[in-house]
This record gives structure tokens, C-alpha cells and sequence, in this order.
């Protein structure tokens, strides 16, 4: 080889270590750009949008800043795509140009999102502004606030208050979770949701009164009532007829994957003394590896399936909605599919649902076997999927041993027999009828019982939390069903007897020492001295001395 | 410019002539063929891992608490740490690569015969301060792997008849691996090996120098053509071309296969699986092979002999009158080389 040729080649050879060099370089900026959370991030601006971008960057730049870090600014899904509206909808109006509505729902969502739309609409979810005429509402609505406004009984230094808003409580604690029926302001004062909109399956209202009387700010902007607005609760009952708000879990505006994948997210609503599954997940095997290997997740990963992007441990979504190696990576928006317990109601029920995803409660066999649509068994089958990504199947079978069996027993120990004695105290009159709910003692200790205790404890061996199970759970269970319940039941009982109602306390008192005298509960009196029979009131001194 | 030359040539009383005499040594042809020029390959190898092993050394910090998380910090959050490491890692297995590949050229050449015996000894000198500098180098990183690997290595050493209980205390700091055992395979990583491996190299190539680069004349080169061609520019050309070569191969090796961390050294669980680097797999299969008594002392009989190779080889030729009974054996060897790492590759135990 001659000299020139050998200079050439070292010319050349020159060049490709500079391109390496200069590719080493582009590594590391992307490595460290990835790091910072700023990645190279190519944000199409669509005509459509590029006015709202620029105005918007300077009334509330939050809003863009956070949309430019979404998937949809780079597939180039930008503000009117998904907030615009069609002439005839009740909340549209013309904002420089463009008709758009404020609210964003999901049947707006399920233009381009339509399987996910679908899973979720058919989901508990979308059905959790259900709530909004329970029990729990009963308590927001009536015992901590008032159903109606009322007039302020002293004045409030530096702040005029002409009217108490009742509802408040409801407002900001039930609806921000539950969501709420959005409403708009009438003309007339009334509000208008969707119950006097009656939309029709396009979703545009078909009460023309009703869409008459929406009162219009002076831009000619649709009034939402702030009772109703902000409000991002997961059932939102959507002016278009549509229920849901996928913002719940996805946030705006930058509807963030990775954030729905972590159990902060559900923790907005899934935490507190009723349903603290995000702080059982903390004390869970699965929440301690969660925050020890976070950072090895892979949160970013486009599918993010348990198996195949991830194993380090799971989260609330790797359980109930992401899809794993198992299943060939289905994601489901119906975190219910996979559920096999419902533990909400006061006494655990399998998830047998029908056609609109209903807990079947019809006990005849026949009657329930028609109505079954999906069996829990499927939905377990689908859970163990899950968890056989990283358990071996006898150890997932194990698992499925000890729930069953511990909300079997908390079912049949302390929840049929509560029921049976509110029951029991109802059926005698012993309590106001209802609805007035919360009117007596014994209904706060029932109320406790199951719906924090009683559920905490099912929750906690649901999700392998055991001091949440025992400690947090059936122990304050037991306590209250021991050291409350009972004694409040026979005070009942025996306050009838002294108001003369002799049959009322004998039934409800028959259904108590029923109740105290199976295995399970004997313990409970078995020790104690027998009360002394009083002697008849008719007796005559022959007949004592006969009996003794 | 030429007032500077002069300024200079006062200070450095070494003319351009001289200089071009001490480096334009001749040359044989046969250097023309690429496969003799990797000589320089190691050399340039160990150039790459005293850069890089400075860059290395202003963050790993040498001690059980410190190690593995400063090795971290230099993987995941250092600016181009993790391509430091990674060419530090890679270098690191190409020279000892290239040092055994040297080293069989030229036994296979017979090239340590007389009068260049000494040289094959400083040669073999240099594959083991090379191989030892590889080991210290992966027990610095503190992972389970290369914490066990250390301790089954002191425990080897242990075996040896006489000096290996003060061999193993020497490398350890102790009776067992502890708080004092990472500085010292620190400082023997980082200094005393490199030091040694520079005075070697200085001796081989002062050797080199001396007796000139074995000539392996082609029979079918005309005879009036000249034997020799000139180091600079001709050879240094080629040299450099490998050299650049090389510098893609390794950013090519960083990149697409960088430097990667086992769990952190926990020394209450030995892993089900323990294995030293490669370079180690032969010594390792043969440890597995018979009692640790005999492989020691047979290692350490191969590693001897390995050492008066050049006298052995002669004393070969004359019981046997076979002129190339060393390179019959040399296959042999190389088969049982290659054969006991890639057995050890192959299977998990």
C-alpha cells in the first residue's frame, strides 16, 4: 500500500471517529434531556390552534406549557380538536372564531379514543356520580351541611355572607371524587343539567325550553354553575348525556400515561378511613418494591405491559387496568374486569354482573343464572393473570384461599348478623323509619361498623395489607360490634320494654341472643353470670314458696 | 522561526538528523503484512485505559460504603460517565485480548529464540501484571460478582504451597476481604501495576531496539529488493490507521453495549453462580476440573514453564531432533485454551 493510499484511509478513518465522537455527544444530551423530564420534543402546532397556543401562552401559559409536554401536541391534537363543540350543543359558543365548549367529556374523548371510551363508559367509574343520592350523600347533603341555603346567624368580620350555601361540603368533598351532574344557570334561576337537556344519542339536547333558558355571560359563554364547575370527579354526569371525565385519571392538558400508571393518581380518591386502598397499597409487599425501584419502571414505555417492559413491582393500574405479558398486553379502561369481590356494600357480594355491569344481588338460582352476564370466576381468572407474571400459581391459588375465607368470615360473623339486627330494630319500629338516617346512635356505630372498619379490613386482605386487614380492620370491627353494637341494640330493646312495647324488645331481643348464642360468638357471654329470672308480678306466697 | 529553532536546539542539543536516525529504525518488509503490526496494538490499548482510567479515577471512591454507589454515580448521572466506563471496560478486554494474541504470534514464530529470550520473559511479565491489572480493576466495582470472584481468588491464593496464606493476606489487608481490601486493590489497579506494566514495556521495546525485530524473509521476494523500509512515515501510517481503527471498534463497543451494574456486593449472600471475567474462564474450568491443591500447583507449574519456554523449547528440539516441536505443542495448548473458557462460558457451574 502506498504512502498517499495509507494517508487516505486515516483521513477517512478520522472522519467516522469524529462522527462516533459527535454520536457519543448526541447520546448524552438526549440521556441527560431525558433525566430533566425535557426530552427532544418535536410540538406540532395545528393551524386550528396556533391562535388559542399563542393567547393562552400569555393569559395562562400553565396550560400550554403543559400541552406541549402531552403526546398530543406531537401528534399535533391540539386545543380545538378535543374542546370543540357542534352547533346545537348546550354548552357551545364562539371564542374568536372557533365554537368550542369548556368541558371536555368523554364522549368527546371517544372521537379518536373509542376502545378506551367504550371500557371506561361500561366501567364503576363512569358510574360513580351514582352516589349522589346514598347514604353518604344523605350524610354531606343533610347531617354535615343543609340541603337547603340558610341565612347566616352572626356576621362574618371582612366577609359579607347574606346566604349560607349548604351544600358545600358536597361541593368540594363528595362531587371533586364522585363527580356531579354538570349544570348550567337558567335564566330563571333554576340549573339546567342533563336530566332537563335530555339529549338524544348524538348527545345534542333535545328540550328546547331548556336550551332557551341557559343564561350567557356578555361574551355569550354558557354559565356553568360553580356548584358543578370545576370538577374533574371521576362520574361526571356530562351536559351531553355522556358519563365520565377522563381527566380524573389523566389529567389536563397534558394527559399524562405516566402519571395514570403510579398510585398517587388513584390515591386522590382511593385513601382516607372508608377505602384506604392507596395506603394499604403503602403497607403492601407490592407498594414497598414500588417505591424502592420506581426509577426502574420504565413509567415512560409507549404499552408499559407488566412482563415485558417492567417486573419490578406492580401498581394499581399494572393490577386492574395495564396490560401484562399474559394477556398478550390488553389494557382494560374497566378497572372492574378484574375484581372478583365487591367489598363496598355493607356485606361482600361475588362479582357476578349483568349486561350494564350490575352486581347481580338475585338470590334464586335460576332466576340468577339468567341474569349473569360475566361471572366473578372470569374476572378472577383475569386477575390471576396478573399476578401469575410474577407468583407461581399454587402461591396465587394460596392468596385466593385466604381472601375468600377472610371476607366469608367477616360476612358471616359480623355483616349478615349487623344487617339482621338493624333489620330487626326497623322491622320493630324501635328506629325512626327511614330515610331519616343518622337520627339515632346505633345507626352512626352500624354505619362505622361496615363502611369504614368493616371495609378497611376487606380492603386490607384484598391487597395484601395485614395490619390493615387485623389491626386497622377486624379488630375495630370486633370492638365495635362487641363494645358498641350489641350493648346499643338491647339498650333499644330494653327502653321498649320499659315504654311497654314488651313484643317489639322480645323480637329484637330474640334475633341478639340468636345471634350471640352461635359458636362464633359464644365467647363472647359464655363466661358471664346468667341474669337472675325476675319472679312473676301475679305470684302469691304459695306459689314462691312452691318454686323455691 | 528559525531564531526559535535555534533557542531550542541550545536547550535540546538533539538534531532534526538524529532525530529522524533514532526513530527512522529500518523496518522489515515482512511488518508490511497487517498481522505483525498488532505489536503496538496493546501499547495503544493501555494508552486509552491510563486516559480514561484518570477520568475514572476523580469520582470512584475506593471503600466498601462508597464504591458501587460512586460507580453508579459515574454510569447514570455523570456527564459522559457511562461512555468513560464503558471504553475503560472495553479497552480493558481488548488489550488483554491483544496481549494474548501478541504473545501467540510470536511464540508461533518462535520469535523468543535466542538472543531474545529475555524479552519473552518480560513479555510473559507483562501478561500478568495485564491479567492481574484486569482482575483488580473488576474487583474495584464492588458487585456481587466481582466481590465474590475477589474472595474465591484470595481463597485460591490461599492453596499455594509456602507463600500463598501471605499472599492472600497481602492482597486482602487481612484473613478476609474487609474494610482495608478495596484501597489496596485500588492502589495496586491504579498504580503499582500501571507503573510496572510502563517499566516493562520501556525494557521491551529497549529490547526490541537492541536486538532489532525478528526477520521473517519472504522466499519468493526478489533479492535485489530492498529488506527493510522506513518507521516514519510507512510503519507509523499503519500503526496509526489500527490505532483509529481500534478508537471506532471501542466508541462502537461503548455505545451499542456499555458497561452495565450487577447488585451491590452483600457479603452474608453468595450468589448461586459465581464467575470471574473471561480472561479468567480457563483457570477457573481447570480449578473445577481437579482437586484445588493440584490445579494450583499445576497452574502455577504451566505459568513456570510458560516463563523458560525458550530454553525448553531447545531442550525439545534436541531430545526430539523436531525443529517445530513447539508449535505442535502450541496447538495443543491453544485448543485446551479455547476449549476450557468456552466450556466455562457454557454452562451456569
Amino acid at each position: 500500500m502506498t504512502i498517499r493510499s495509507k494517508q487516505i484511509i486515516i483521513a477517512l478513518l478520522c472522519a467516522a471517529f469524529i462522527v462516533s465522537l459527535i454520536f457519543v455527544q448526541w447520546m448524552e444530551v438526549a440521556r441527560k434531556q431525558e433525566e430533566a423530564g425535557v426530552g427532544i420534543r418535536h410540538v406540532s402546532i395545528p393551524v386550528s390552534s396556533a391562535t388559542c397556543v399563542e393567547c393562552h401562552q400569555k393569559s395562562s401559559p400553565g396550560i400550554i406549557d403543559h400541552w406541549k409536554g402531552s403526546t398530543h401536541s406531537v401528534k399535533g391534537v391540539g386545543c380545538v380538536e378535543c374542546h370543540q363543540a357542534e352547533k346545537g350543543d348546550a354548552d357551545a359558543f364562539d371564542h374568536y372564531g372557533a365554537l368550542i365548549a369548556v368541558v371536555v367529556t368523554p364522549r368527546d374523548c371517544g372521537r379518536c379514543h373509542k376502545t378506551e371510551t367504550a371500557e371506561f363508559m361500561a366501567s364503576h367509574h363512569a358510574r360513580a356520580g351514582n352516589i349522589l343520592a346514598s347514604l353518604d350523600n344523605f350524610l354531606a347533603e343533610t347531617v354535615e351541611g343543609s340541603r337547603v341555603p340558610f341565612n347566616p346567624h352572626s356576621p362574618t368580620p371582612g366577609h359579607e355572607v347574606s346566604k349560607v350555601n349548604g351544600m358545600a361540603f358536597v361541593d368540594t368533598g363528595c362531587k371533586q371524587c364522585h363527580g356531579s351532574k354538570i349544570a348550567l344557570e337558567a335564566t330563571d334561576g333554576s340549573l339546567i343539567t342533563f336530566d332537563q337537556l335530555k339529549p338524544g344519542p348524538d348527545g345534542k339536547p333535545t328540550d328546547k325550553e331548556s336550551l332557551a333558558k341557559i343564561k350567557k355571560a356578555s361574551n355569550g359563554r354558557p354559565l356553568l354553575h360553580s356548584s358543578s364547575w370545576p370538577n374533574t370527579g371521576i362520574g361526571r354526569l356530562n351536559l351531553d348525556g355522556s358519563l365520565g371525565s377522563c381527566s380524573a385519571c389523566h389529567s389536563r392538558h397534558d394527559f399524562s400515561p405516566r402519571r395514570a400508571r403510579q398510585p398517587e393518581n388513584c390515591g386522590k380518591c382511593h385513601l382516607g378511613p372508608d377505602h384506604p386502598q392507596k395506603e394499604i397499597y403503602e403497607e403492601s409487599k407490592h407498594g414497598v418494591a414500588f417505591r424502592d425501584l420506581k426509577d426502574h419502571m420504565n413509567l415512560d414505555a409507549e404499552n408499559w405491559v407488566l412482563g415485558v417492559d417492567y417486573s419490578q413491582a406492580p401498581t394499581c393500574a399494572s393490577c386492574h387496568m395495564s396490560g401484562n405479558k399474559n394477556n398478550g398486553g390488553k389494557i382494560t379502561h374497566d378497572p372492574g374486569e378484574r375484581i372478583s369481590w365487591t367489598n363496598r356494600p355493607p356485606v361482600s357480594l361475588v362479582m357476578d354482573t349483568d349486561s350494564k355491569g350490575e352486581v347481580v344481588k338475585e338470590t334464586d338460582p335460576a332466576k340468577r343464572g339468567e341474569l349473569i352476564k360475566s361471572t366473578w370466576q372470569e374476572k378472577r381468572a383475569q386477575m390471576k393473570n396478573v399476578c401469575l407474571n410474577c407468583h407461581a400459581e399454587n402461591y396465587v391459588d394460596g392468596f385466593y384461599k385466604q381472601y375468600d375465607d377472610f371476607v366469608i368470615t367477616y360476612n358471616e360473623k359480623f355483616a349478615k348478623p349487623g344487617q339482621a339486627i338493624m333489620k330487626a330494630l326497623y322491622d320493630q319500629k324501635l328506629l325512626t323509619p327511614k330515610p331519616a338516617e343518622f337520627d339515632d346512635e346505633i345507626e352512626w356505630t352500624w354505619y362505622l361498623l361496615w363502611h369504614h372498619e368493616g371495609r378497611r379490613a376487606r380492603h386490607g386482605a384484598s391487597m395484601m395489607a395485614p395490619d390493615y386487614a387485623h389491626w386497622h380492620g377486624t379488630f375495630e370491627v370486633a370492638e365495635r360490634f362487641y363494645q358498641e353494637f350489641i350493648p346499643q341494640a338491647r339498650e333499644l330493646a330494653h327502653k321498649a320494654e320499659e315504654a311497654g312495647q314488651e313484643a317489639e324488645a322480645k323480637a329484637v331481643r330474640t334475633v341478639i341472643d340468636g345471634i350471640l348464642d352461635r359458636p362464633e360468638h359464644q365467647w363472647f357471654e359464655q363466661a358471664k353470670p346468667k341474669p337472675i329470672p325476675k319472679p312473676a308480678a301475679a305470684s302469691t306466697p304459695a306459689a314462691s314458696a312452691a318454686g323455691g | 522561526m528559525g531564531r526559535i529553532v535555534a533557542w531550542l536546539q541550545e536547550r535540546v542539543p538533539v538534531s532534526a538528523e538524529q532525530l529522524a536516525e533514532l526513530t527512522n529504525e529500518p523496518v522489515p518488509n515482512h511488518l508490511k503484512k497487517w498481522w505483525f503490526c498488532l505489536g503496538g496494538t496493546p501499547a495503544y490499548l493501555f494508552v486509552v485505559q491510563i486516559v480514561t482510567g484518570i477520568l475514572l479515577a476523580l469520582y470512584y471512591q475506593p471503600s466498601p460504603e462508597t464504591a458501587y454507589e460512586s460507580i453508579r454515580y459515574i454510569t447514570n448521572e455523570a456527564t459522559f460517565g457511562w461512555f468513560l466506563r464503558s471504553l475503560h471496560k472495553w479497552a480493558a478486554t481488548l488489550m488483554i485480548a491483544a496481549v494474548i494474541l501478541h504473545q501467540m504470534r510470536v511464540y508461533f514464530t518462535a520469535a523468543y529464540r535466542r538472543p531474545r529470550e529475555l524479552n519473552w520473559m518480560i513479555g510473559m511479565c507483562l501478561l500478568m501484571a495485564t491479567l492481574l491489572t484486569g482482575f483488580t480493576g473488576y474487583s474495584l466495582v464492588f458487585e456481587q460478582l466481582s466481590y465474590w470472584g475477589a474472595t474465591v481468588a484470595a481463597n485460591i491464593s490461599d492453596a499455594v504451597p509456602l507463600v500463598g496464606r501471605f499472599a492472600k493476606q497481602m492482597l486482602l489487608g487481612g484473613d478476609e476481604y474487609n474494610a482495608r481490601t478495596l484501597s489496596r486493590f485500588y492502589i495496586l489497579h491504579a498504580a503499582v501495576l500501571p507503573t510496572t506494566i510502563v517499566l516493562l514495556v520501556v525494557c521491551h521495546i529497549a529490547q526490541v531496539r537492541m536486538h532489532g525485530v525478528t526477520e521473517f524473509p519472504d522466499p519468493q521476494e526478489p533479492p535485489d529488493r530492498p529488506r527493510y523500509f522506513n518507521f516514519f512515515p510507512d510503519h507509523m501510517l499503519s500503526e496509526l490507521i489500527i490505532g483509529l481503527i481500534l478508537m471506532i471498534v471501542l466508541c462502537a463497543l461503548a455505545t451499542v453495549l456499555p458497561a452495565t451494574m450487577g447488585p451491590k456486593a452483600d457479603p452474608l449472600t453468595t450468589p448461586e453462580v459465581i464467575k470471574p471475567e473471561w480472561f479468567f474462564y480457563v483457570s477457573f474450568r481447570w480449578l473445577k476440573l481437579f482437586s484445588l491443591s493440584f490445579a494450583v500447583i499445576s497452574s502455577g507449574f504451566i505459568v513456570g514453564a510458560m516463563f523458560v519456554w525458550p530454553w525448553i523449547d531447545r531442550f525439545l528440539r534436541w531430545i526430539t531432533g523436531i525443529e517445530d516441536i513447539s508449535v505442535y505443542i502450541g496447538i495443543v495448548a491453544t485448543f485446551l485454551l479455547i476449549g476450557l473458557t468456552v466450556w466455562e462460558a457454557a454452562v451456569s457451574h
